[in-house]
């Protein structure tokens, strides 16, 4: 894992480690839109073009690529520290109560650990509003697309901006308990804004962001993310000697916070659109699986779905590839708990839809502003450029064998037409020149 | 400027494959950064056109050009032919068969929804020998 201590600022999402790197290209095959190529065995990644989906963490054979974290002692030089949790968080830990869980993530050394509950809530209370508001106005096109998965936004930015205006304006529930987190501290302890120092506990790759990032101004409401693999072992270490201690007994010392089972639906695939009083809805799971409806939506399908719920990780957040505990097992602990917890609301209906009224909860990321934030890396190429790639493909005739470095042979004459790779690269190419000069006269 | 022309095909019935001709030539007018909402006309109109060519036609090849100011897109099948074009032409009319529309295809849109996102449609065909459509978009329009 390579640290960054925070007074330097890498552009870089990922890092490879070159000495595990067996240069297998799955990473760069795996990449959506295509930012990874083998230079001379070297992986190299352009940042611009990477919307942090995390795809190549997860097929890495070598565990050669890594993302940047922050290190708990860091924790100590803060002032107040808290850490927003992401209730994926929960289902790491079989049978143990999500209450004592956020005690034990508190006690690695934050000053507060808060959950998400409440706004999972005012969230699904928001969409549902907007969606009956949509059938009345038609405001947004249908089907409308949630807003929660940042790696969606991303790829819809870069890749569909056709379908900007589909995606739901309304903030993620993460950014409004970030909101209102730090000016509740702030009040409290009667300390600056930026005094307070938000960290995010997360399973989500996309949401490993330095600062100094293209990608800030979408992330600027939390200031550090942690990889739930990264404290897993300290929050198992507290939880067992919260076990000998007695977890009753620190329960009643500790702030509780109520914690609802739709929480726990969260995480997985389907759980938000469970929460939506919508019929016409759709949970999607999966890059490619994404990227295939996203495809077909700019074809002009699925107008009579009202709602689609993408996740781009397999099975929702609980695939997230900052996880410390496989998905699938994940599941299990995370649907065992929701039955102890119950489906109930926290928090009335009335009382959201009024704060939506006001405007509160809508997202003031313009879709012109997220088009400039993220369109703006895409290169273009002229049609006497695509005239000379499509010869190149004919010469070439190629398997997308990857051996030149790109991640398919189009990729790589496109790369030739721009100056950033040569034609003698290509394997296929060369081999046949090599029949040739073999072949008996 | 020499014009650009690309050709795929499209298989009959292959209800799955259906929309890979429209998404690779939408993918090439993205890298050639045309406008987007010139992108989704085309995009539209292509994928019309291959549910057509799947339900109705027998193989088809879909071909688009890229030319000065406009883009071409040429689809034509060898299947069943449309006896009355000006009914076809008919929003709501369709010959789709109970199976299409189990399928939810069939709503009688696909011409009507070429004419409205192209800038010139052209329909020729004959019963039982195939159709022939060429639609025109004009680059400057948007």
């Amino acid at each position: 894992m390579r640290v960054f201590p925070d007074t330097i600022q890498s552009s870089h999402y990922i890092t490879f480690d070159t000495g595990i790197c067996t240069g297998c290209a799955n990473c760069i095959k795996a990449c959506p839109t295509k930012a990874i190529r083998l230079y001379n065995d070297n992986p190299t990644c352009f940042s611009d073009n990477c919307i942090r989906c995390g795809e190549c963490l997860r097929v890495c054979p070598t565990g050669a690529i890594s993302t940047t974290t922050y290190e708990l002692e860091a924790l100590q030089k803060d002032k107040v520290s808290i850490t927003l949790i992401s209730p994926v968080l929960y289902s790491q830990f079989k049978g143990v109560m999500p209450n004592d869980i956020l005690h034990a993530v508190k006690k690695i050394g934050f000053h507060h650990a808060m959950d998400l509950s409440y706004y999972i809530e005012m969230f699904l209370y928001a969409a549902e509003e907007y969606i009956a508001e949509n059938r009345i106005t038609g405001r947004s096109p249908w089907p409308l697309i949630s807003p929660v998965c940042p790696v969606v936004i991303r790829l819809i930015a870069y890749q569909f901006p056709n379908l900007l205006p589909h995606i739901m304006p309304i903030m993620r529930p993460m950014s409004l308990l970030a909101k209102e987190a730090r000016e509740r501290i702030s009040r409290e302890y009667k300390i600056k804004r930026d005094a307070v120092i938000l960290y995010h506990l997360t399973p989500c790759p996309a949401k490993m962001v330095p600062n100094r990032s293209s990608f800030a101004q979408e992330n600027s409401l939390v200031d550090r993310t942690m990889g739930i693999k990264d404290v897993y072992a300290q929050i198992s270490e507290q939880l067992k000697r919260m076990g000998k201690n007695g977890i009753e007994a620190l329960r009643e010392e500790s702030e509780t916070q109520k914690i609802s089972g739709n929480c726990l639906l969260w995480g997985i695939s389907g759980g938000e659109i469970a929460g939506i009083n919508s019929d016409k809805t759709l949970a999607v799971s999966g890059l490619r699986e994404t990227i295939a409806y996203l495809e077909k939506i700019e074809l002009g399908l699925f107008k009579d779905i009202e709602y689609i719920e993408f996740r781009t990780c397999p099975e929702g957040c609980v695939g997230g590839a900052l996880n410390a505990v496989d998905k699938y097992i994940a599941k299990n602990t995370a649907l065992k708990m929701l039955r102890k917890l119950g489906l109930e609301r926290l928090i009335p209906h009335d009382k959201v839809i009024l704060l939506y009224e006001n405007g509160w909860g809508l997202s003031d990321t313009t879709q012109d502003e997220l088009q400039r934030i993220f369109g703006v890396c895409r290169e273009h190429i002229s049609i006497e450029q695509l005239q000379e790639i499509e010869k190149i493909l004919e010469q070439i005739q190629g398997k997308n064998c990857a051996a030149c470095g790109a991640p398919d042979c189009r990729t790589f004459a496109e790369d030739v037409v721009m100056g950033k790779a040569v034609l003698n690269d290509c394997i296929k190419l060369n081999k046949r020149e090599i029949d040739k000069i073999l072949e008996p006269q | 400027m020499t014009a650009f022309k690309k050709s795929y095909n499209i298989k009959r019935r292959d209800f799955v494959r259906a929309g890979e001709a429209s998404i690779n030539v939408q993918n090439i007018l993205k890298s050639l950064n045309m406008h987007h909402k010139l992108i989704r006309r085309i995009a539209i109109c292509g994928y019309e056109g291959e549910m057509n060519v799947v339900m109705h036609g027998g193989d088809g090849i879909l071909t688009v050009e890229i030319d000065t100011g406009k883009i071409m897109l040429d689809i034509e099948d060898t299947g069943d032919g449309i006896e009355n074009i000006e009914l076809a032409m008919q929003k709501g009319y369709s010959t789709a068969t109970e199976e299409h529309r189990e399928m939810g295809f069939g709503a009688g849109m696909g011409l009507p929804n070429m004419k409205v996102n192209s800038d010139i449609l052209s329909v020729e065909s004959e019963k039982g020998k195939g159709t022939y459509l060429h639609m025109e978009f004009n680059i400057s329009a948007d």
